[in-house]
């Protein structure tokens, strides 16, 4: 006679795959609903912020995403020691002072697929514009207004586009992508972090010089309480230039007993550029459809 | 999770590789639930056809309360349910394929096990639905009593109850197969 243990144990053994001819049509006839269906993206996004806000290992995990997103706004990263060759106070006043900049960032993080290979970041001191890229072609493209505080995303798959008027942030924690592309806020908060030099060395044959700090504190306050939190972000920059070279950011964080990690590159600087002003208009082609529409 | 979770976000924005992700995770989970429940492997294919092509339907009003796998789990057997009630006296007949058998074994084993899975599948063919959905989704689905109970709209002792008597019932049967 079987126990009942057993036939549990038979039933956990059934298992059945899926054939590849499923897997197309299922795969084919999902994204034929989506077409259709043409999901409007950017109208839900504030129901996402409180969706997000329900557990606080993903409030942990969007900050992440925000923090390596926003630490684009690195170019006001800087330093004030002066123990070493670079002068850090003047990699700030550079930086600060640097009428265009251009960046690629490469993202990846353990709770998300790495949907995209990498984008190109475009700064003036009033506008940026964000082209993300993946298997050679562009799939997104984010424009950011800062003086008539329009947004506007373009999502070249899709053939799809919204915009909409930010206000600026108060202190909200999803907004702090505000913040940080603002010099003043990033300054006081990276001058407020616990740092060390690095010293030198050779970044694609240029002379560099780092400056390290591990200290959460320069995430700014978390949505909820971490049972640990690790963090490390390094700038190197040019020893003749004083401009910035490299940022590495790794994050790796458990909370509510999961862990989460992520991690974020960004090089490819070029500093004081006189960006085009055109580029950072949206450039919308007439047949994409304005998600409000859909 | 909080993988599914953050994908249930991208679906919602209307990113069609997390969607693609929501389906590689969960396609086979949701092809043995829905097997073991209508043992049609047809039937069963367009059971987890409709769930996701659904989901993607709903994913831009879609709000998670519980976790994504027993969302899925739920709408693929209300779904089998449906299409049971739909064709009330059909003559089902039992599916020939051989179900595969995870592991290294030889192949006797394999042999072995693949026959006695045949044998659990007809025997879920021959207790009541309620019993079969409480057995697979509780054991084979991970889903708790309690969510079963919901899905089904009874109380909570009579999901224990209908998992009791089928699992009673398909021990009895493949123990009368046995003996004879």
């Amino acid at each position: 006679m079987r126990p009942a243990e057993n036939i549990e144990r038979l039933i956990e053994n059934l298992s059945d795959k899926t054939s590849a001819r499923m897997d197309q049509r299922v795969r084919q006839d999902m994204l034929h609903a989506l077409a259709e269906s043409g999901k409007p993206s950017a109208l839900i996004q504030p129901k996402i912020g409180r969706t997000i806000m329900k557990s606080r290992i993903v409030k942990l995990a969007a900050a992440a995403v925000v923090i390596a997103v926003i630490v684009l706004g690195l170019f006001e990263f800087i330093g004030t020691e002066k123990t070493s060759g670079v002068v850090w106070a003047d990699v700030a006043q550079k930086v600060q002072a640097s009428r265009g900049n251009v960046v690629r960032c490469r993202e990846t993080s353990s709770f998300q697929s790495n949907e995209d290979d990498y984008s190109i970041k475009y700064f003036s001191p009033t506008h940026s514009r964000t082209d993300t890229y993946k298997g050679g072609q562009i799939t997104q493209t984010y424009y950011k207004d800062l003086e008539t505080k329009t947004s506007t995303f373009v999502n070249h798959t899709h053939k799809h586009y919204m915009s909409r008027t930010f206000t600026p942030s108060k202190g909200g924690f999803l907004e702090k992508h505000g913040d940080w592309i603002n010099a003043e806020y990033l300054v006081q908060t990276i001058l407020s972090c616990e740092h060390r030099i690095l010293g030198q060395k050779a970044i694609d044959g240029v002379l560099c010089e780092g400056i390290e700090t591990t200290d959460p504190a320069c995430l700014g306050p978390l949505p909820g309480p971490v049972s640990r939190l690790d963090v490390e972000m390094r700038l190197w920059v040019d020893a003749r230039t004083n401009y910035p070279v490299l940022f590495e950011v790794k994050i790796h964080a458990e909370a509510e007993g999961k862990t989460m990690s992520s991690e974020c590159v960004m090089d490819q600087f070029q500093w004081d550029m006189e960006l085009d002003p055109s580029i950072f208009e949206p450039n919308i082609p007439p047949d994409y459809k304005d998600m409000r529409n859909l | 999770m909080l993988e599914d979770k953050l994908l249930v976000l991208k679906c919602r924005r209307g990113n069609r590789d997390a969607m693609c992700r929501v389906y590689d995770k969960y396609k086979d989970y949701l092809l043995t639930l829905a097997k073991g429940l209508l043992s049609e492997q047809a039937e069963a294919e367009d059971v987890v056809h409709d769930v996701f092509v659904a989901f993607v339907r709903s994913a831009g009003t879609f709000a998670l309360t519980g976790s994504l796998k027993g969302y899925l789990a739920t709408c693929a057997s209300n779904r089998a349910r449906d299409r049971i009630r739909a064709k009330t006296r059909q003559a089902e007949a039992l599916d020939s394929a051989n179900p595969p058998v995870a592991g290294s074994r030889s192949p006797q084993q394999q042999a072995a096990e693949v026959e006695e899975l045949t044998r659990l599948r007809q025997a879920l063919r021959q207790i009541p639905y309620e019993q079969r959905e409480a057995v697979l989704l509780h054991v084979r689905g991970g889903m708790k009593l309690r969510e079963i109970a919901k899905l089904q709209g009874v109380s909570v002792s009579t999901v224990h109850g209908r998992y009791r008597y089928g699992l009673d019932k398909l021990r009895s049967l493949l123990n009368s197969e046995v003996e004879e």
